[in-house]
């Protein structure tokens, strides 16, 4: 019933965001491999977007992290999270059941009862050990959004030697005057729990400063000491600052922050063979990062291949507060690596007299995170922003590669709304179906944008990847194209890179319909 | 003799004509460089409440969000020099602080020009009407969001979110 009175206000809601006209993709039925028995366990979970509470009238950021155990058929049996709202932290509150369904394509909901509430989740697996989800919480204390994703735990009970060795972390979010704040880095755990050693890079409002970090520690919540065997859950002070954290396993923790405003994400384990120097770092690799400008939101997602020290074949797309801005000339390419700090280097490359720069932690040869330091002057940074950097493989990318079911999500700014437009959250989740680089599939949408304030359920998503497409690309993972149908909506232009077959990262590249600014991540279903 | 003159006054000709296109190429890279530099020169000048300054006029047409970029919410303000396009970020801020611009209202809005592309607008920083201001940008540039104009009260009552 609920999803049917959902269905209903996305049929209304689409008419005020539809501009006379717009798609009429209808959602395919469910098709694959999945089943009820397929969210089975005790799964870490986050989001990351906003939240409206009752007698507000504006959405604040929000971040939540916690734990919820499935049983496989249908029930939630238990869990547990921590929420943070503009810096205003809720901890250590109880999940006491639920309910889910997964369909055969992946897709299902989530509701998990906390209290007198419930909060329901839009889920898309990837796997039975993994899945994207969308907060879609809408009741009469609050409705919230956002996006994150959900990881099978290793196996309780947890401690606290879990965690031990170097880690690499991004932390972004907001500062305790709700300033925008990039906090990346990497830090040692050693055996007893404590923190000996770090280096940080940190941008808070536009200020960048880099370091290394005071000692810190990690140790069991003395309110709350069962979690930690339990959830994997307890607390940490990092660089001064208060976190709660959940063990996922050795290999990844997930932080929310608990004092000093509204930073989260997650920490992983930096492999031993991890690159320290530019001889050996090679090879082609993918980047996203999103945050503000000046200007408002930003995001920027490209391509470079990296030689020894020098950086080639860059390509990078930037949508800076709605103006999009396609690279494909750059020069002067260069990257540098830390030699006290493994793993951490800058790469920098021009853009006509333009001059990117970007502080970098790699976990393994791999992977990393990155960190936009451009600056207007010393210490100054022009935007607030960072996310992912991921080694290209399995190229060519073609029809024959990129096939297969994917989960799809969204997440940034869209310009909608009735008689009084407004800018606000978006985020999309979506299954579907690539076949001959034509997507069918269905998906969630939830724009907070709209005075109802409900979430988009079952549109149907249609469109097309344009490999080599008409900006003269080729299919090594250098920029591509996308467009994404939703039932009554117009068409959604999207830049895409390959990271690998399994794996893409994308932003919206048009305004030509609703204004937006979005990235978001394709990936195969396992 | 004459035939070999012919082709080097040809040649020579060609030369001061290929010199005169490269002069001319260089000319106009020169120029396109210096524009490319100025734009990105403003694409890099961060903002900074040391250059701030204000305008002063009365509104011509407000946007709660406007087709062109910047994303979010549009003035267009009539000043004594012209018509200037004021870029106010969040629309919910300005109605989170219950101010309401309509044409005719006279303003004073402090801020700075910016530069997006090719394109100029005047970020504002505090937007004023009578008595009224509100604040849109942080001393950064950066935009306020409706979290930033929680009272302790609110901030209080956000423990409640699950």
């Amino acid at each position: 019933m609920k999803r049917l009175l959902f269905a209903l206000a996305t049929a209304a809601g689409l008419l005020s965001t539809a501009c006379g006209g717009g798609s009429s993709v209808q959602p395919p039925p469910p098709v694959g491999k999945y089943s009820m028995a397929s969210l089975n366990g005790q799964y870490a979970f986050v989001t990351n977007g906003e939240v409206f509470t009752s007698g507000s009238n504006a959405p604040v950021p929000l971040a939540r992290t916690g734990v919820f155990i499935a049983d496989g058929k249908g029930n939630i049996t238990g869990g547990i999270e921590d929420v943070n709202a503009s810096g205003t932290p809720s901890n250590a509150i109880a999940i006491t059941n639920g309910t889910y369904i997964v369909n055969a394509d992946g897709r299902g909901a989530l509701a998990l009862n906390v209290g007198q509430s419930t909060l329901d989740f839009g889920i898309t697996l990837t796997s039975t050990s993994d899945g994207l989800l969308i907060d879609e919480t809408s009741n009469s204390n609050q409705a919230s959004t956002g996006s994150g994703n959900f990881v099978l735990q290793k196996a309780a009970p947890f401690a606290l030697t879990d965690v031990n060795g170097p880690y690499v972390f991004d932390f972004p979010g907001l500062d305790a005057n709700n300033n925008p704040e990039s906090f990346i880095g990497e830090f040692t755990v050693d055996n007893t729990g404590a923190i000996p050693t770090g280096f940080f890079d940190d941008n808070v409002n536009g200020n960048l400063t880099s370091g290394g970090m005071a000692p810190g520690s990690i140790a069991q919540d003395p309110l709350q000491l069962s979690t930690l065997s339990s959830f994997g859950r307890g607390i940490a002070n990092i660089a001064g600052q208060n976190f709660v954290f959940y063990i996922v396993d050795s290999r990844r923790v997930r932080f929310v922050s608990t004092s000093g405003g509204m930073l989260s994400g997650d920490a992983v384990t930096q492999s031993t063979n991890v690159p320290t120097s530019t001889s050996n770092f090679n090879g082609s690799f993918a980047f996203v990062l999103a945050g503000a400008s000046a200007n408002g939101g930003v995001t920027r997602v490209g391509r470079f291949t990296a030689n020894g020290a020098t950086v080639g074949n860059v390509l990078g797309d930037t949508n800076d507060a709605g103006r999009q801005h396609p690279s494909t000339s750059f020069s002067s390419g260069t990257i540098t690596f830390d030699s006290a700090n493994p793993g951490r280097g800058q790469i920098t490359f021009q853009d006509t007299s333009f001059p990117f720069a970007f502080v970098f932690y790699l976990s393994s040869a791999s992977s990393g995170v990155i960190q936009d330091v451009t600056q207007s002057g010393p210490g100054v940074g022009i935007v607030v922003a960072d996310g992912s950097i991921e080694l290209q493989s399995g190229s060519p990318f073609t029809s024959a590669n990129v096939s297969g079911t994917y989960a799809m999500n969204w997440s940034g700014l869209v310009v909608a709304g009735g008689s009084f437009p407004i800018e606000d959250e978006e985020d999309l989740l979506a299954q579907a179906n690539v076949s001959s680089m034509t997507l069918s599939g269905a998906a969630d949408l939830f724009q907070f944008t709209s005075a109802t304030l409900t979430p988009q359920l079952d549109l149907g998503v249609g469109g097309v990847i344009q490999i080599n497409g008409t900006d003269g690309t080729s299919g090594d993972g250098s920029r591509n194209g996308m467009t994404v149908n939703l039932t009554g909506a117009n068409p959604i232009n999207f830049v895409v890179y390959f990271v690998n077959p399994q794996l893409a990262f994308f932003a919206n590249r048009d305004n030509s319909g609703a204004q937006r600014i979005v990235v978001g991540i394709l990936k195969l279903q396992q | 003799m004459g035939r070999d003159m012919k082709a080097a006054i040809r040649s020579y000709s060609g030369t001061l004509a290929l010199l005169i296109i490269l002069v001319f190429c260089i000319s106009a890279n020169a120029q396109q460089t210096q524009q490319a530099q100025q734009a990105d020169t403003q694409r890099l000048h961060a903002y900074g409440v040391n250059r701030e300054s204000f305008l002063l006029g009365t509104v011509v047409k407000f946007e709660s969000v406007s087709s062109a970029a910047p994303i979010g919410a549009h003035l267009t303000l009539q000043t004594p020099s012209g018509q200037v396009d004021v870029h106010l970020g969040n629309a919910k801020v300005l109605q989170a602080g219950h101010l309401e611009l309509n044409p005719g209202d006279n303003v004073r809005i402090v801020g700075e020009p910016l530069a997006l592309g090719d394109k100029t607008y005047f970020a504002a920083r505090i937007v004023q009407k009578g008595a009224q201001a509100v604040a849109v940008r942080n001393a950064k540039g950066y935009l306020l969001t409706s979290a930033s104009t929680l009272t302790p009260d609110q901030k209080q009552a956000l423990r409640g979110v699950r």
